[in-house]
């Protein structure tokens, strides 16, 4: 019978030798029901998937459910994952993308887009903004964004993600993410304009 | 990308960058993850148990059909007593096709008999991770070989064969590989 200090060490040494695993050879465990596995997975990954639904929809409640969503479906279709086409964590950004598209697209079917887009009004802009005002300011000119701009930027602005990694996750070619990329910062830049102005930027 | 717009992004960037999904999100999933995972198992347990039920029932046929125990000359592979040994498993089994491997099996100077043993064929699909197993060399009918798919002649399926059964930590047969001697 094994002690007690013995399974603590063997537990300890499962859990660095997870941390230094890839995210394809802790996939290829967890699929076999190691639980370990899927902990460290999701642990390493969890943060941006909610980002980048957080910074898609607003919504913190949003962003836990499409968090909780994604893995779900990883849990449960980890299998279809192909390393060839991409990242795990692209593959993760797709779940999350198709989840938030539904969201938005429901969301847009009960609430006017006029009603989201006032969201950034002239009125919001004359207030005399802190930093953290300011990095709210800038979330709601995010979420103010049409989605397919806005998914762009998120990913490669917020996110750090390569052009080829968005394209990935968008499934589009590169030089549509760079359009769509420089669209995006150019509307946002326009929303940005009197703030930037008044904060004495420009 | 202005500077402006370019700095107003980084600032966003980080002041999320430490936001991350609340525990409760965690916990659930990994609830579901055991939940899923005991399932999965019973399903396997479901297509794989009668197979392993009857390579098991094939073990203890043979050991009862055996005549009581002779004098052995070579006592590390009779298998009319099995012989038990603990294993390190040296990595995930998987279901490829047999292909050899020599291992030197006697001590005995003066007749060399090297082992020929296929892969592991899990009894389990897919094999579930083991760290520690028991092996258990047994005799079995060549029926037994049929049953992981591997070709046997019609005439040769009541043919003794020499196999190495996997038990897993909790007894359950995990794997199993078939053995050849070859004596030179």
């Amino acid at each position: 019978m094994p002690s007690a200090e013995f399974l603590t060490d063997a537990a300890q040494r499962r859990r660095t030798e997870a941390m230094n695993e890839s995210d394809e050879e802790l996939l290829a465990r967890m699929l076999r029901g190691d639980e370990h596995a899927f902990t460290t997975l999701y642990r390493r990954q969890q943060g941006a998937i909610y980002r980048f639904a957080l910074h898609m929809t607003r919504s913190i409640a949003f962003a836990e459910d499409i968090t909780q969503e994604v893995f779900l479906a990883l849990i449960e279709h980890g299998r279809r994952f192909d390393s060839s086409r991409g990242t795990l964590l692209s593959f993760l950004f797709g779940i999350a993308r198709n989840r938030v598209w539904r969201r938005i697209e429901k969301e847009y079917r009960m609430e006017p887009f006029a009603t989201i887009a006032k969201e950034v009004s002239d009125e919001d802009l004359l207030h005399d903004l802190t930093r953290r005002e300011t990095v709210e300011y800038v979330r709601q000119a995010i979420v103010s964004l049409p989605p397919t701009y806005r998914e762009a930027v998120v990913l490669c602005d917020l996110e750090n993600a390569t052009y080829e990694e968005a394209a990935a996750v968008l499934e589009c070619p590169v030089g549509t993410v760079r359009s769509r990329l420089n669209r995006g910062r150019a509307m946002l830049a326009q929303k940005l304009t009197r703030y930037l102005v008044r904060t004495g930027y420009e | 990308m202005s500077e402006d717009l370019r700095y107003l992004l980084r600032s966003l960037a980080e002041a999320d960058a430490s936001a991350e999904a609340p525990p409760e999100v965690e916990v659930r999933l990994r609830k579901k993850f055991r939940s899923l995972t005991l399932r999965r198992v019973w399903r396997r347990t479901a297509v794989w148990g009668p197979i392993a039920a009857a390579i098991i029932g094939l073990i203890f046929a043979s050991a009862s059909r055996k005549p009581p125990a002779a004098p052995v000359k070579e006592a590390a592979h009779d298998a009319l007593s099995p012989v038990v040994s603990k294993i390190e498993m040296p990595s995930p089994i998987s279901p490829t096709a047999p292909t050899p491997v020599r291992r030197p099996a006697s001590a005995n100077p003066t007749t060399r008999q090297a082992e020929i043993v296929t892969e592991f064929f899990p009894l389990m699909d897919p094999a579930p991770p083991i760290g520690r197993g028991q092996l258990l060399r047994v005799e079995l009918p060549a029926a037994a070989m049929q049953m992981v798919g591997l070709p046997v002649h019609e005439e040769h399926l009541s043919d003794v064969v020499h196999a190495d059964v996997l038990l897993g930590e909790e007894g359950l047969p995990r794997a199993i590989r078939f053995v050849k001697f070859e004596i030179k």
